[in-house]
């Protein structure tokens, strides 16, 4: 018989991950899909290759770099219990392949249904905002919920489907991006050019980045991760919540598509107010959903390593630092150059420690907890080499302080520039 | 000996509700677009909107096509049908000239597969006295026609194409309509 607390299960946010092999009818059924996707996104990919190839070159390079810093950041959302390498591809190449394939012929559907049943001007001024993210978001949707039949055991907690959603999200967004780019190159009709792709990168890439898909997707993961992990509460509850999440996905999408606030003018000041009026309230709320989501994942597992009263494995002072990105990224800075990745090794291995205890407290772990245990001392001892004896943030200093001014003075600069130089100041 | 077990049932009809959604999203809704008419009655002599400020007016026996029609304050798009002719116009700000305009007319024209643009550019002005340049290109068993305009900061693309047959026969009306191009005043 498992063993369940309520402390750790029943009331959580978080259940322990069990490793089990994937579900195998849906994995081929999925598998199938992607294949059907890849093959729809390959004939648009080389029609445009066939026709601008250098600019086709261009854009994938740009938005896959793109990508880089939105995965690295995304998955390091979820550091003490990292999602599979596996899982997490097939949610980006969901969204690359699979929910374009299908959202590209659904929303012209959606969206000349609109103009038949209303009028071609309804379909003009709100086409975009209506059909684009009904039919995108019940795409995506469906790739978290591609994932939980997959690999339902990985999803184990709210932050779990935001890390999901967010990768499904991710993988749409590069894929549209790069296709929106290539349209433009079409549109300007001056053969194989670049300028259309730089264009598109600045503005769908850099200005309008931060609050697109990957942020709908994990709006949409937090609710389906709800559904799935809060079996203490009530059936209506839960499908509330789920409902709630994806339903906050839609509208975000609309109220970023809608022609609302267009009539404040094409000035750079214009498109910088439009700009933090629809992505702003989206981006505050989702930065609060994966704030709670993580802490409470966080006081779970870091609640485990508290209880082995160890300092050879976790002092008291590394307990808070872990349970925070924001102050396990200090302590790795703090480490200086040479400690930097020896503390993250600590970090991680105290991380898989944590994740096999809660396994091993529902009696589904492997009977590693040793082996962690023993990988968590190895990296201590790596670290009292360099002269160090915990993993701790120190306190914020002025430098610290200044820089964050400067940084943030800088990217609003970068942002000033590309908007003037997309036509805007 | 174990069958199918109750779980892997589940997973598997799970499975196929996500792939019938997405056919549905895929399949259902443009077959069910394409089952509704597209076409609205329009009136020919009369200024339609297209956007902009840019109005045109449609030839006899047009049939406005919902689908390709969008208008908008600062760009839009119409799509007539004469029969088995598209005859569309679309509309959006442009700073080059009408020369560079024909050409990236052009090139999007004889991008398409087996599409040749034919014959010589010749100039054309509406009544309104809007100046532009037209020419013509063919593929296989189709023709086709285009005119550039370019006035107060705005593109005015046309594009008319369809079977050599019907193309000839609907052509007059479709140019007389062209010449009553106008756009707003910039004032």
């Amino acid at each position: 018989m498992t063993e369940r607390s309520e402390g750790h299960e029943g009331m959580s946010d978080v259940r322990p991950a069990r490793p089990a092999p994937p579900r195998r009818p849906a994995l081929w059924i999925v598998l199938g899909l992607l294949a059907a996707g890849a093959v729809r996104m390959g004939f648009v990919g080389a029609r445009f290759a066939g026709s601008y190839p250098i600019a086709t070159l261009t854009a994938v390079l740009l938005f896959a770099l793109l990508a880089v810093p939105f995965w690295v950041f995304v998955s390091e959302l979820d550091f003490l219990e990292r999602e599979p390498m596996p899982l997490l591809v097939v949610a980006f190449a969901w969204g690359g392949l699979v929910a374009t394939a299908a959202s590209i012929p659904g929303s012209a559907a959606l969206e000349d249904l609109i103009a038949k049943l209303g009028s071609p001007h309804l379909a003009a001024d709100w086409g975009a905002a209506l059909a684009a993210p009904t039919v995108e978001e019940i795409a995506k949707t469906l790739g978290i919920v591609a994932i939980v039949l997959i690999a339902r055991d990985q999803v184990n907690s709210v932050l779990d489907g935001v890390v999901y959603g967010a990768m499904v999200g991710l993988g749409f967004q590069i894929v549209e991006d790069i296709v929106f780019a290539l349209g433009a190159v079409a549109l300007a009709g001056q053969g194989d050019h670049v300028q259309p792709v730089i264009a598109t990168f600045l503005l769908r890439g850099f200005l309008s980045g931060v609050w697109s898909h990957t942020l709908f997707g994990a709006f949409a993961g937090a609710g389906v991760g709800y559904l799935l992990v809060r079996t203490d509460r009530p059936h209506r509850a839960r499908a509330g919540m789920a409902v709630l999440g994806i339903g906050g996905a839609w509208a975000s999408h609309v109220l970023w598509n809608s022609p609302l606030f267009d009539g404040l003018g094409n000035g750079g000041l214009a498109l910088l107010l439009v700009l933090l009026i629809k992505g702003l309230p989206p981006l505050v709320g989702i930065v609060w959903l994966v704030r709670r989501a993580h802490d409470r994942e966080a006081a779970y597992y870091v609640g485990h390593l508290a209880r082995l009263n160890d300092p050879e494995l976790i002092t008291a002072r590394e307990l808070p630092v872990l349970a925070s990105g924001s102050r396990r990224a200090a302590a790795r800075w703090n480490a200086g150059a040479r400690g930097y990745l020896t503390v993250r090794r600590l970090q991680r291995a105290q991380a898989r420690l944590a994740v096999e205890m809660s396994r091993a407290s529902c009696a589904v772990s492997d009977g590693s907890v040793g082996l962690r245990a023993q990988d968590v001392r190895e990296q201590r001892t790596a670290l009292a080499a360099l002269g160090l004896r915990e993993a701790t943030a120190a306190p914020r200093s002025w430098r610290q302080t200044a820089s964050t001014v400067a940084t943030t003075v800088v990217a609003v600069a970068v942002l000033w520039v590309a908007l003037a130089s997309l036509g805007g100041a | 000996m174990s069958g199918v077990t109750r779980r892997q049932l589940t997973n598997l009809l799970g499975a196929l509700a996500v792939a019938g959604v997405l056919a549905g999203l895929t399949f259902g809704l443009p077959a069910i677009d394409d089952a509704l008419p597209a076409g609205r009655p329009v009136r020919a002599d009369e200024p339609y909107p297209i956007g902009a400020g840019v109005t045109v007016e449609p030839p006899h026996g047009a049939v406005l096509d919902v689908t390709g029609t969008r208008p908008g304050n600062n760009q839009g798009s119409v799509l007539f049908r004469l029969g088995l002719v598209r005859y569309s116009i679309v509309v959006r700000p442009f700073d080059g000239t009408v020369a560079a305009a024909a050409i990236g007319l052009q090139q999007r024209i004889t991008q398409t597969a087996g599409y040749q643009v034919t014959g010589a550019q010749l100039t054309i002005t509406t009544h309104s006295g809007i100046a532009g340049l037209q020419g013509a290109y063919a593929a296989p068993g189709r023709g086709g026609r285009y005119a550039v305009f370019v006035s107060d900061g705005y593109l005015i693309e046309v594009t008319v194409s369809g079977a050599d047959l019907d193309l000839g026969r609907t052509l007059p009306a479709i140019e007389a309509s062209t010449r009553t191009l106008t756009a707003a005043d910039p004032a």
